[in-house]
């Protein structure tokens, strides 16, 4: 009996320590499915933004906007119009700060942020080739950066794009969902962080 | 060509040059406060400015808000409405195209979203505290009393024109300067603009102002 509850605990705490990527299957690629989902663009719009992060709450106006030279704009102003920031992805998907007022000017802020803004913008999927995966119904393409890996995920037969997530070796860091109308013009966009209690969610504006 | 004459022909562009940038920036110093002249009277026109202001206890007003960002050619217009009671009594309500609620009602701060609403004390947050004091000064009218801003003035036929600039370090991180227009008529604010360094713009301009009204102050609890 002692053996068996010792048992039980040693594989719980591998079945809780196992990667939440290990039933991922490798298979081959399929190029169609990719290059029906891939690029990812959302339209220029204005989102009312709510961000829950560790217990504080923060409201304002996302603009996402694309720009003629084919880079992306990402700022976030308060609803009384001051710009908190403004981010930048170049074509390539390159990212600076063009501006960011003291209170946001945080290294593991902006990191953070970007990461968000990137996945959420396609970015990770711009210049690599991704590999295909299979679990249940669902088919993951992963593509691998630095600091994890990005996948967009669909069903079986590619109809739509289910989610986007970031994830390293072991654990899902980031999902982003866009419930309801999808891309180009998601109407609800929401970004859950799982290693620490961080949510944005975002809905669309329909200016006058 | 002759060189004399080359030498002549260059100086003479550089001269055109010269009289078009100093034609360029007349105009672009001009336009930026175009039909406005300075007052002549500085010390007079406060004196004035604080007796009239304070004959205005109550503002109830509709107002359209539009956030400029100049390097992206983008802007967004909001609609709502304002209610002002003195002293230190202001509710901001953007109704049209998102709901967001601002009450500032003494050294306290209600700020409510479509999700949560936050009560902040302004004394806590010193830069929650000068923004907070701005709007208050500028509807009031205590503007000019202000330490956080040295203040030019211009007027034309309608509108007293205030120009702010911030003195305050932690205000000039924001902005470069806010300019307040106040109706003659009644000394009240009539649109408060906001640039900010980047050269981002957000203009309040206020509409069917009623003065001096009975409501409830109710308006400004939480």
């Amino acid at each position: 009996m002692r053996c068996l509850l010792f048992e039980s605990i040693i594989a719980a705490c591998l079945m809780g320590c196992a990667s939440e990527y290990a039933h991922l299957q490798k298979t081959q690629t399929d190029k169609d499915c990719s290059d029906k989902i891939l690029p990812l663009t959302i339209e220029t719009s204005w989102y009312d933004a709510s961000v829950d992060v560790v217990g504080k709450h923060i409201s304002g106006l996302l603009l996402i906007k694309n720009m003629p030279d084919s880079s992306k704009r990402v700022v976030f102003t308060s609803e009384a119009g001051l710009t908190f920031f403004d981010f930048s992805f170049s074509k390539e998907g390159r990212f600076s700060t063009v501006s960011v007022v003291k209170q946001f000017d945080r290294k593991a802020v902006i990191q953070t942020l970007q990461r968000d803004f990137a996945l959420l913008l396609g970015i990770p999927f711009l210049n690599n080739v991704g590999q295909r995966y299979t679990t249940g119904d669902d088919v993951y393409f992963g593509f691998k950066e630095k600091n994890g890996t990005a996948y967009f995920i669909t069903n079986k037969d590619c109809a739509s794009l289910q989610r986007l997530e970031w994830g390293d070796k072991r654990k899902r860091l980031v999902t982003v969902r866009t419930p309801g109308s999808g891309f180009p013009t998601p109407a609800l966009i929401e970004v859950d962080h799982h290693t620490f209690k961080m949510n944005i969610r975002l809905t669309r504006i329909q200016k006058e | 060509m002759h060189k004399g004459t080359f030498f002549a022909c260059e100086m003479k562009k550089e001269w055109a040059m010269v009289v078009l940038l100093t034609i360029f920036i007349s105009v672009a110093g001009y336009s930026q406060r175009q039909g406005y002249r300075p007052i002549g009277d500085l010390a007079t026109f406060k004196k004035q400015f604080a007796a009239e202001s304070s004959k205005v206890s109550s503002i109830e007003s509709t107002f359209t808000q539009e956030k400029v960002l100049t390097a992206l050619t983008e802007k967004i217009t909001s609609t709502g409405k304002f209610w002002f009671k003195r002293s230190n009594r202001v509710r901001i309500e953007y109704i049209k195209p998102y709901a967001y609620t601002m009450i500032m009602n003494g050294d306290k701060m209600l700020l409510r979203d479509d999700q949560k609403e936050n009560t902040v004390n302004v004394r806590s947050n010193k830069l929650f505290q000068q923004i907070n004091q701005i709007m208050i000064d500028c509807v009031q009218g205590t503007v000019l009393e202000s330490k956080d801003f040295s203040v030019k003035v211009f007027e034309d036929e309608k509108t007293y024109l205030l120009e702010l600039d911030p003195t305050a370090r932690s205000l000039r991180e924001f902005f470069s300067t806010i300019v307040l227009k106040v109706d003659k008529k009644d000394f009240s604010a009539h649109s408060i603009e906001m640039n900010e360094k980047a050269g981002d713009k957000t203009t309040i301009l206020f509409k069917e102002k009623k003065l001096n009204t009975q409501f409830s102050d109710a308006v400004f609890a939480f």
